[in-house]
């Protein structure tokens, strides 16, 4: 499933990033990779998504978010 | 041999609260060579030795190619310091290690620095610094930004290294041509270096009572605007001494200065310049600055707190649709009152290009100058209502500026492969360093003040000439001459030639529209005088509107309103936008786009309000 459809304290894992290389770059080097462990934390109409993952809360653009498929735990 | 260290780093790691410690007031801010990106390079004596620190642009890593990661990785490569300090945030080790990840492959003289460790410690995290130093090859230096024993600790690090420097023994990660596999690559490589160091948390996270509030879609929007509109008036609160003491210097200086330059028997021409215009100059130019130095005391805060991170991600959306990002949210608020304000507050984008276009709708915000001399004028002509409904096709067209700003710029400056979009960390929330927050407001507004006072000096030079008659009597200046030889292209634009010299005296100062028309009207001020005592001497609005009205019609009125609200800001928030973009060429374009739209409006305005008025 896309990470815009899980909603909030679901925990899983990034199954897989899709999109260009600019994209790639900017959410790997925050620390997004594939296999990695996530929890959504919120999940708002219309707002960025707010995700925890390596320890740290990060806020994701909602397209951004779009391109990137997880499995839940 | 040469002491030259280099600060890398992720954005929040603290590394320029740590380059601020170091070298204090020996900073020089400056350009990396034929980039808009900004170089910070400051110095420091330790033990007698001088040593030269870079801070480096932050950025998550170093293999993409934004500005900031070129500049960066050929930095580093080519040598040109000595030793580079690698900042990491200890409380999240693992994710901000990815930086020595990337530098890694660099192959250079490092040592690694774990930042807040103060937080790190809060949570219960256990970090062993040896083991990972042993395991690196460089040593590793536990740090708390806030402790002042632990800058020397670095110091005397940094001097030792220098002598005997070390690089990582630890074979870098296997670099792929294909980004992820190459991410996960240096993901797997910081894994192994942790195992055995510290145990990275794994547990559920609760989000505090008060962030639950903050990120509601709402209510979180509200409170982010009321911080805001506190925190303006905190700003206004801290600038006002200053511009007290400012607003005396004309006052103070005036009658002795005009009374030892005649008593030389100095050309009255040049008594005026030294006794009215440079005291004014200095005023306008320290007004300037205390603004910068609230606003950033302030921005400071609420940017070191966290509370940027909250209000960039419930703007995000709206912001998004402008080619920003939320992070412009503050700068926009804080246009309502000051440009200059809101322009020193893009600071807190990361992008050149988008920061430049949050500076350029900026500019559309009408600050609290146009708010306190729109009414006036408008109610010389309306009536209340009317002035109402002016006010609201003011805001109206605020909107619309903004939207065409956004599209003519954009394509250029934010184009949509290189925009940011909000991929973001909300970093928890931290007590805020106020040495370290005053010390670096105290050196933006030095640095303002300093630049300005050249700029502002050559224009007001330029003022002086054009509106200088021997006799005082507007009616034979330059400015007279040249605005009635072109009033026949201005009446095209609905403006006479006294509306038309307000529009280009508002462009200079928007205090100083009333004072012009006060002049052009009524003959009771020298033009000069006028712009340059608007804040000081005040003007007879009622007079003044009985003087307007038998001159003008209410649609020239109305257009003059209009033309003056989108007009360019003002000389100083023109000057302040070129400091903080490093480009006179975007600047200059920016300008001419808003004087156009400004003679436009003014004309559609114009003759669409003559049909009915």
């Amino acid at each position: 499933m896309k990470l815009t459809e899980t909603t909030a304290d679901t925990q899983g894992r990034i199954k897989t990033l899709g999109g260009d290389d600019h994209f790639m770059n900017r959410i790997t080097a925050i620390g997004i990779t594939e296999g990695t462990r996530f929890q959504t934390v919120r999940n708002d109409k219309n707002m960025p998504l707010l995700i925890y993952l390596r320890e740290t809360l990060i806020s994701l653009n909602r397209a951004d978010a779009e391109r990137i498929e997880v499995e839940l735990q | 041999m040469s002491n030259r260290i280099a600060l890398l780093g992720q954005p929040n790691s603290g590394k320029s609260t740590i380059y601020n410690n170091l070298t204090g007031s020996r900073q020089h801010v400056g350009n990396w060579a034929g980039k808009t990106v900004e170089k910070n390079e400051g110095s420091y004596t330790y033990n007698g030795t001088k040593y030269a620190v870079t801070d480096l642009p932050g950025s998550y890593g170093l293999s993409g190619n934004s500005d900031e990661e070129i500049i960066t990785t050929d930095f580093i490569k080519s040598g040109q310091s000595d030793l580079t300090v690698v900042l990491v945030d200890a409380s999240q080790l693992e994710r901000s290690m990815f930086m020595l990840a990337e530098f890694a492959a660099l192959g250079q003289p490092a040592v690694l620095v774990l930042n807040m460790m103060d937080v790190a410690q809060n949570m219960g995290k256990k970090i062993n610094a040896e083991a990972l130093a042993k395991k690196l090859g460089i040593p590793v230096l536990p740090f708390n930004a806030t402790d002042t024993k632990d800058y020397d600790k670095l110091k005397k690090l940094v001097a030792a290294e220098l002598k005997t420097p070390h690089k990582l023994t630890v074979t870098p990660p296997e670099s792929h041509h294909n980004i992820k596999a190459d991410s996960q690559a240096k993901f797997e490589w910081v894994d192994a270096l942790l195992s055995g160091v510290t145990q990275t948390e794994t547990g559920v996270y609760k989000m505090s009572k008060f962030d639950r509030l903050m990120t509601r879609p709402v209510l979180g929007k509200i409170i982010c605007i009321g911080v805001v509109l506190l925190a303006f008036l905190v700003a206004m609160l801290i600038m006002s001494p200053f511009m007290s003491l400012g607003q005396m210097i004309p006052q103070v200086l005036h009658d002795p200065v005009d009374k030892l330059l005649t008593g030389w028997n100095v050309h009255p021409w040049l008594t005026s310049v030294f006794s009215t215009m440079l005291p004014n100059v200095l005023f306008f130019v320290i007004s300037m600055s205390s603004f910068v130095f609230g606003v950033n005391i302030v921005f400071g805060f609420l940017e070191e707190i966290g509370f940027l991170a909250r209000a960039a991600y419930q703007f995000d959306g709206l912001l998004s649709k402008l080619g920003l990002q939320g992070k412009a949210i503050c700068p926009m608020l804080m246009g309502f009152g000051c440009t200059i304000g809101g322009a020193c507050g893009t600071r807190v984008m990361d992008n050149w290009g988008q920061r430049m276009l949050a500076m350029s709708i900026v500019w559309a915000i009408p600050c609290a100058s146009i708010w306190s001399i729109i009414p006036v004028i408008s109610g010389m002509f309306f009536t209340w209502w009317q002035t109402m409904l002016v006010c609201v096709g003011i805001l109206l067209y605020v909107v619309i500026t903004m939207i065409v700003v956004s599209k003519v710029f954009s394509k250029k400056l934010a184009p949509k492969e290189t925009r940011s979009g909000m991929i973001m960390e909300l970093p928890p929330y931290h007590k805020a360093h106020w040495k370290h927050i005053i010390k670096e407001a105290f050196f933006k507004a030095w640095d303002i003040f300093r630049r300005a006072l050249g700029t502002v000096t050559l224009v007001s030079i330029l003022f002086y000439v054009l509106s200088f008659s021997k006799d005082g009597d507007v009616d034979h200046s330059l400015l007279y001459r040249v605005g009635t030889f072109i009033e026949p292209v201005t009446r095209f634009f609905g403006m006479g030639w006294q509306t038309f010299m307000a529009f280009v005296s508002g462009a200079f100062a928007k205090e100083a529209v009333l004072g012009t028309l006060n002049a052009v009207f009524m003959g009771s001020n020298s033009l000069m005088e006028a712009a340059f005592f608007a804040k000081t001497a005040k003007a007879d609005t009622a007079m003044l509107g009985s003087a307007m009205t038998q001159v003008i019609q209410p649609a020239e009125a109305l257009a003059f309103m209009f033309a003056t609200t989108f007009n360019i800001p003002c000389l100083m928030a023109l000057s302040t936008t070129y400091k903080e973009s490093h480009s006179l060429k975007w600047t200059a374009k920016v300008a001419l786009f808003y004087i156009c739209n400004a003679l436009i409006l003014s004309c559609i305005v114009y003759h669409i309000a003559s049909l009915f008025m």
